[in-house]
């Protein structure tokens, strides 16, 4: 049916979004301690415009063989290469990821809260305002 | 000057309303047919959608807990709207059951 | 990436920082500590240890991708880990004039461990604050995750 279209699919893409920007940043702050880490981060754009992401799938000779977990990689996960801010090369900003782990969350929570918003209101036109 | 009569009804210049197709009831019938099985396909795709990504949850694999929430979500809201439908052509039919002739 | 994969990066940190304190919490508790080593007859005082900290790619898809060309590393990741707890042989150790010690050497001077206090409290501090922001990470997530519960209600 196509009376999801539109804004709730867009919707959707932005919680992907910013489910994979939330484990990135997980990932800088646990990695603030370790030598020449560089910090990661999600491109909005580059998430939004690829289709597909890479999947690699085993050369099996039996189909009983066991394939490859296949997604490991998610679109628009890049490296900020040149930063350093410490002595042993790590280029976490802890003060930044701080406030991108703040930012990120209410853009969730706006988002969550837009999603079940349009689902209710389908709901309550489709039971005819009961 | 000569005054010349005007007409009201100058049957030329209006177009009959036959440039639509009238669909005889047997075709009515065929659509709303398909229609009807369409929506139900996709009720069905839509319950099917939903049950893998619970699947994929309760075995810890490769999705998210809000595209989850929403598959069920919209599940829910494809069988309400069917059913919405459904009752609404049972209810439509009674009524014209119901007309004396 | 399964809807805990954020929990667990930040587990996996919580893990490492927690090592990091024991491993400070053992050094200061043998600043003094002489005889920690019997090498070649002789005891050694106690070397400082350190921990390496690495962080975690993922699995081996990942590594096929890079090896492949694909220039970037384009997983999320998975956390941090210890890879290493080494000592530090490269600072040399303390020496004390004491010839009342049992250590003393000829000379009287005696070997004490090279543990610094200030830049363990340093470290401690550091491994704190990283400690509490992982923590700060985890409350996070889990406030999204019960969020996205409430869709539809």
């Amino acid at each position: 049916m196509s009376i999801f279209g539109g804004a709730i699919s867009s919707l959707e893409k932005g919680l992907d979004f910013s489910a994979a920007k939330q484990k990135t940043i997980a990932q800088n702050i646990a990695n603030v301690d370790t030598p020449n880490y560089k910090a990661k981060s999600v491109s909005f754009n580059e998430y939004l415009s690829s289709a597909k992401e890479s999947t690699i799938s085993a050369y099996r000779t039996q189909t009983k063989h066991i394939d490859f977990q296949t997604k490991s990689s998610t679109a628009g996960v890049f490296d900020y290469s040149n930063y350093s801010y410490n002595h042993n090369g790590n280029g976490v900003d802890m003060d930044k990821e701080q406030a991108n782990l703040a930012t990120n969350q209410i853009y969730y929570n706006a988002l969550i809260d837009r999603m079940s918003g349009k689902l209710n209101s389908l709901q309550t036109v489709i039971r005819g305002g009961s | 000057m000569a005054i010349e009569s005007v007409s009201l009804f100058n049957p030329s210049q209006i177009n009959p309303v036959s440039t639509t197709s009238k669909l005889s009831p047997s075709e009515a019938q065929a659509d709303f047919g398909d229609f009807l099985k369409t929506a139900i396909q996709s009720v069905n795709e839509s319950q099917k959608a939903s049950d893998v990504a619970t699947e994929k949850l309760i075995n810890g694999g490769n999705i998210e807990l809000h595209d989850v929430m929403i598959a069920s979500q919209k599940s829910s809201i494809s069988l309400n709207a069917t059913l919405e439908i459904r009752n609404k052509v049972v209810e439509a039919y009674q009524e014209i059951m119901r007309m004396q002739v | 990436m399964s809807i805990f994969h954020g929990m667990n990066t930040t587990a996996s940190a919580l893990t490492a920082q927690r090592l990091r304190m024991d491993v400070i919490s053992s050094n200061m508790a043998n600043v003094d500590t002489t005889r920690a080593k019997l090498v070649d007859g002789e005891w050694q005082a106690y070397r400082r240890k350190s921990v390496t900290l690495k962080p975690l790619d993922g699995n081996f898809s990942n590594f096929l991708n890079v090896a492949m060309g694909s220039s970037d590393n384009r997983s999320v990741g998975n956390g941090v880990k210890v890879s290493d707890v080494k000592e530090d042989t490269e600072t040399p150790f303390k020496l004390v004039y004491d010839p009342t010690h049992i250590d003393a050497d000829e000379d009287g001077y005696v070997e004490m461990p090279n543990v610094d206090p200030l830049k363990e409290m340093v470290d401690l501090i550091s491994a704190t604050r990283s400690y509490e922001a992982n923590v700060t990470v985890f409350n996070a997530n889990k406030a999204m995750l019960s969020k996205a519960l409430e869709i539809g209600k």
